[in-house]
């Protein structure tokens, strides 16, 4: 499945203040014994995401490297670094336009092929379970077959060009498409996810809706327009702001297809991050450019959700 | 789901055809390399055309059985999906029943850090992490492997939701049966839970086998390689490659696993994303 | 079976008070029925007593021993739910051992108890099925038969029946009852159908608001119920409720005007009537026609065995009365009314019921 987890989704839909709310039913008499039952997820919550988590807060305010080890506070010279950074720059506008490729991409052709195929028919449900299948696949498989397809000469997208008299192009060395190459895997990957969600919002709809608007002679087109997508409208909403933070962590696909070539024109921000990171062993730097990503995952997500909330208000 | 037809026919036929067209592109990719997989390097190194024409062979099949280094990472993939999977059932199981039904100071406050956890992206925390398992020596391990990815709340909010939805009452009529919270938990409220607890462990299996960045950072020697990060390590040196049927018969073969696995268990991985994503 | 001493009781859900100073004791082999509408509390005050909410304040006794401070499967008590909270993955024997398994019952007598519970409630062909595979009033027996096998000292019941069809519930009633004569348990039923109630209570307690408003046999509360409320809320159709004013004193009785002038004279005596405002309660069996007082017939319900009539008295208040069930007549016409002034009741400004 997708590197990233899928329960980012679920920050879209339920709020805080929901959440809790309905967590006031407890059975019994509170007694801190209780406490034992989540006591093993929050050490492991504590010691391997919120500890890891302030400590790169910090780390991205510090000069530290594996090589040169720590050398005090420097403020915020990693983030003046990375602004410096030519690089950096071009990682976050690749990310930037990977994820203006992809995320429009996964709502219409999620929401099509929900449309298409929401029904009991056999035949849909094969087709359902084609869309749905590869992203049960993993990055390296996904990459693999792909790399395949996009073989210069022999690949299939070589064959299929050949056969019908065009000279084959291999993106994986094109400046101009790798990034849209990469684009195409990925919505090839995973786009069972957004097609599921809006399957589930489709099957929520009530029958009756339908068959009020059949006895008012509603066409097809209007029953769509004036009843299907209003109500799948917050569906919409979330599943945007899911691919825009699943899309912004592309990395696996970058890394084994071009390897974030050819010129840095298909370097995704993780990708510098695992570099600066893992292959540099710049701590401080690399964990700088996370927060960023962080940062501009939030902003992104936030702001979308704010727009869809002010349409639906 | 919907039941409703609307429409012509016609619509209704020409609808399903394209989509029906859209489909087969959609798995061509995958037909093409099952299909050369089954055709020698030899063959392959001129022509990628005509899959369905002789001579076929297993030799890439038998090559990668010959290979050593795939069946150890298949068995570390297999521990890790185990692992976690079990890990995260266990541990998830009880969180949520703790988040669900039990009170105790301070339950709300804990639940509301674990919601806001789920803001968390694995890039945000992968650095540091990294640093905290080699300080303590644990990179290369199965440990360091498993335990990280069990952090995620998305089992224990799945849990709690589930666990929810169970009758208090039920659990009422077991305190007044003398039963203890423990033993609710086990022998009342564990065994109604099994559809979510194979929902939670397949979706836990699948992105634990999947899983890319982690293991590719702290899983660094050849032999703690798990399926995914041993298959990427050898495609590099791509394009010069004479043995692109063998690079196709290791895809079908890695990939096997998951697609059995998702044959068989559709029905709970597409429930586990549709209840993740529309509750 | 032990006597049940509730003292002083009160329970607040964040700022809302939902049972407050409740004082009750409940003799040993009651039936005592907790009758009251939805959200007065009963439930709440229920799963007090089995130990499922803590208590804001007061006191729990049962059988002389506090309760209160004992977790809820310590104290003896065994309940039947509303929505029967049958083990759904375990058979009905399954279901009806797991507390004796919980406490160590050797498996002999596990089964013996079974074995007779199941044979009183008549549900030992269903011992091996799952609760999916029974219905509504299977479901009900198996519940009820999860408690018996217990020996608890005190059952407590909330709304068991408000699930089943009129038919069933009728006939589970009867049978409750006569599982109380049998066991001679002290039981602790809530309800809010008076009917329940009324037929199966061995001492009614009216509950409103979170408070007792009154405690007695069912044949005390309906004849001389303590309250407007309670007057009001037993007994079908609702009492006549009519503001008058007392008038003159007979003999030391009091005598009150109807709003439309008429007068009734009561057996309650002048002295205890306070002066502010009064009303008269007079039930529907206890007004007849042929005396006195004219009314116009407005609606009729015909029940079969009885009918009732709604009449408008001059002024416009409007009066139920009951006349055998083939009585000839009709909407529109005018019949002059009787009210027995003997089984009239007076209830003063603050609700509470004027006897002498
Ligand atoms: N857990 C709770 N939190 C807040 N209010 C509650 C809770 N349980 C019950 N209440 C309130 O207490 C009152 C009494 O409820 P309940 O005992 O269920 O009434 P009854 O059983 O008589 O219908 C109601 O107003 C109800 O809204
Ligand atoms: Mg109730």
């Amino acid at each position: 499945m997708a590197p990233t987890r899928i329960c980012l989704v679920r920050t879209g839909g339920q709020s805080v203040a929901e959440a809790t709310q309905s967590a006031a039913a407890g059975i019994g008499i509170p007694r801190l014994a209780n406490a034992l039952f989540v006591l093993p997820y929050m050490l492991i919550l504590l010691v391997m995401l919120i500890i890891p988590l302030g400590l790169g807060i910090w780390l991205a305010f510090q000069d530290y490297d594996m090589l040169g080890g720590w050398n005090g506070s420097v403020g915020l010279e990693n983030f003046q670094n990375l602004l410096d950074d030519r690089i950096f720059r071009g990682t976050v506008r690749n990310t930037m336009l990977f994820v203006l490729m992809t995320t429009p991409a996964f709502v219409i052709l999620g929401l099509a092929l929900a449309l298409a195929l929401n029904d009991r028919l056999r035949r849909s449900a094969m087709l359902r379970a084609i869309f749905f299948g590869s992203s049960v696949l993993s990055v390296t498989i996904v990459t693999l077959v792909w790399r395949l397809v996009y073989l210069p000469d022999r690949g299939m997208l070589a064959n299929i060009l050949g056969t019908v008299g065009l000279h084959s192009i291999d993106p994986v060395t094109s400046e101009t498409w790798a990034l849209p190459a990469i684009a195409v895997v990925t919505v090839w990957w995973i786009i069972g996810l957004p097609m599921t969600l809006f399957l589930a919002a489709l099957q929520q709809i009530p029958a009756d809706l339908y068959e009020a608007a059949a006895l008012d002679h509603a066409s097809r087109w209007r029953t769509l327009m004036s009843i299907t997508l209003p109500s799948i409208r917050r569906t919409i909403v979330v599943v945007a702001v899911v691919e825009v933070i699943l899309q912004f962590q592309l990395f696996g696909q970058a890394l084994l297809i071009t390897g974030g070539g050819p010129n840095n024109t298909s370097r995704p921000m993780v990708q510098f991050i695992y570099e600066a990171g893992f292959r540099d062993l710049q701590l401080g730097f690399a964990a700088a450019a996370s927060q960023v990503l962080f940062a501009l995952m939030l902003i992104a997500a936030l702001a979308q959700a704010w727009v869809g909330r002010k349409r639906e208000g | 789901m919907q039941t409703y037809r609307r429409g012509s026919s016609f619509t209704d036929r020409a609808l399903f055809i394209a989509v029906a067209l859209l489909a087969i592109i959609w798995i061509a990719p995958i037909i093409w390399v099952v299909g050369l997989s089954f055709k020698p390097n030899e063959v392959l190194m001129r022509t990628t055309g005509g899959i369905a024409a002789p001579p076929f062979t297993l030799k890439n099949y038998t090559d990668i059985l010959a290979s050593s280094s795939v069946f150890g990472w298949m068995l570390n993939s297999a521990i890790v999906a185990i692992g976690q999977t079990v890990l995260t059932l266990v541990i998830a199981s009880l969180a949520g029943y703790g988040f669900a039904r039990t009170n105790f100071l301070g339950r709300n406050a804990l639940f509301v850090i674990v919601l806001a956890a789920l803001a968390v992206p694995e890039q945000a925390i992968i650095v540091p992490l990294h640093t905290m398992f080699a300080m303590f020596d644990l990179h290369n391990t199965y440990v360091a492997l498993i335990v990280p990815r069990v952090a995620f709340p998305f089992g224990v909010l799945l849990m709690t939701q589930y666990f929810r939805a169970i009758s208090p009452e039920i659990e009422e009529a077991a305190l007044l049966d003398r039963a203890s919270r423990f033993k609710i938990f086990w022998r009342i409220v564990l065994p109604l839970s099994v559809p979510a607890q194979v929902t939670l462990g397949i979706y836990t299996f699948l992105h634990a086998w999947n899983d890319y960045f982690w293991p590719l950072v702290s899983a660094t020697r050849p032999e703690m390689y798990t399926l995914t990060i041993g298959l990427a390590s050898m495609q590099t040196n791509f394009a010069q490659t004479e043995g692109i049927g063998f690079l196709m018969a290791q895809a079908v073969f890695a990939g096997l696993p998951v697609l059995i696995l998702y044959l068989f268990f559709q029905r709970y991985i597409v429930s586990a994303v549709a209840g993740g994503g529309s509750k | 079976m032990a006597e049940v001493s509730l003292r002083q009781l009160s329970k607040r859900f964040g700022p809302t008070q939902v049972i407050g100073d409740l004082s009750l004791d409940i003799p040993s082999g009651e039936f005592a029925v907790f009758l009251g509408p939805s959200g007065c509390g009963k439930s709440t005050l229920l799963r007090m007593i089995a130990g499922l909410e803590p208590l804001s304040g007061g006191e729990i006794h049962l059988g002389g021993a506090r309760i209160d401070i004992l977790p809820p499967g310590d104290r003896g008590v065994a309940m039947v739910f509303q929505q029967y909270a049958l083990y759904p993955h375990m058979t009905v024997r399954q279901n009806m051992a797991f507390g004796l398994r919980n406490i160590g019952t050797p498996t002999d007598e596990i089964s013996r108890k079974i074995a007779d519970a199941a044979e009183m409630l008549e549900i030992t062909p269903l011992l091996e099925r799952k609760p999916a595979q029974l219905s509504g009033g299977q479901r009900q027996r198996v519940a009820i038969g999860r408690a018996i096998v217990k020996q608890p000292r005190a059952f407590l019941f909330d709304e068991p029946l408000s699930n089943l069809d009129a038919t069933l519930r009728s006939r589970t009633r009867i049978e409750l009852a006569r599982l109380h004569q049998r066991i001679r348990s002290t039981m602790i039923f809530v309800t809010h159908d008076q009917v329940e109630a009324m037929t199966m209570a061995t001492r009614i307690v009216v509950m409103n608001r979170g408070q007792i408003e009154q405690v007695g046999t069912p044949m005390d509360v309906y004849r001389r119920p303590q309250t407007r409320f309670v007057a009001g809320f037993v007994g079908t159709p609702a009492m006549n409720f009519l503001t008058v004013a007392a008038v003159s004193d007979e003999a030391g009785f009091a005598r009150v005007s109807l709003p439309d002038g008429s007068t009734v004279t009561t057996v309650i005596p002048t002295k205890a009537l306070p002066s502010a405002a009064l009303t008269l309660g007079v039930r529907a069996e206890n007004i007849q026609p042929g005396g006195g007082i004219p009314a116009r017939v407005d609606v009729i319900e015909r029940l079969g065995e009885r009918t009732l009539i709604y009449a408008n008295l001059r002024d416009g208040s409007t009066i139920v009365y009951d006349e055998t069930g083939d009585v000839q007549v009709s909407i529109g016409e005018n019949v002059q009314l009787a009210i027995d002034g003997s089984n009239a009741h007076l209830f003063g400004a603050d609700g509470r019921a004027i006897r002498g």
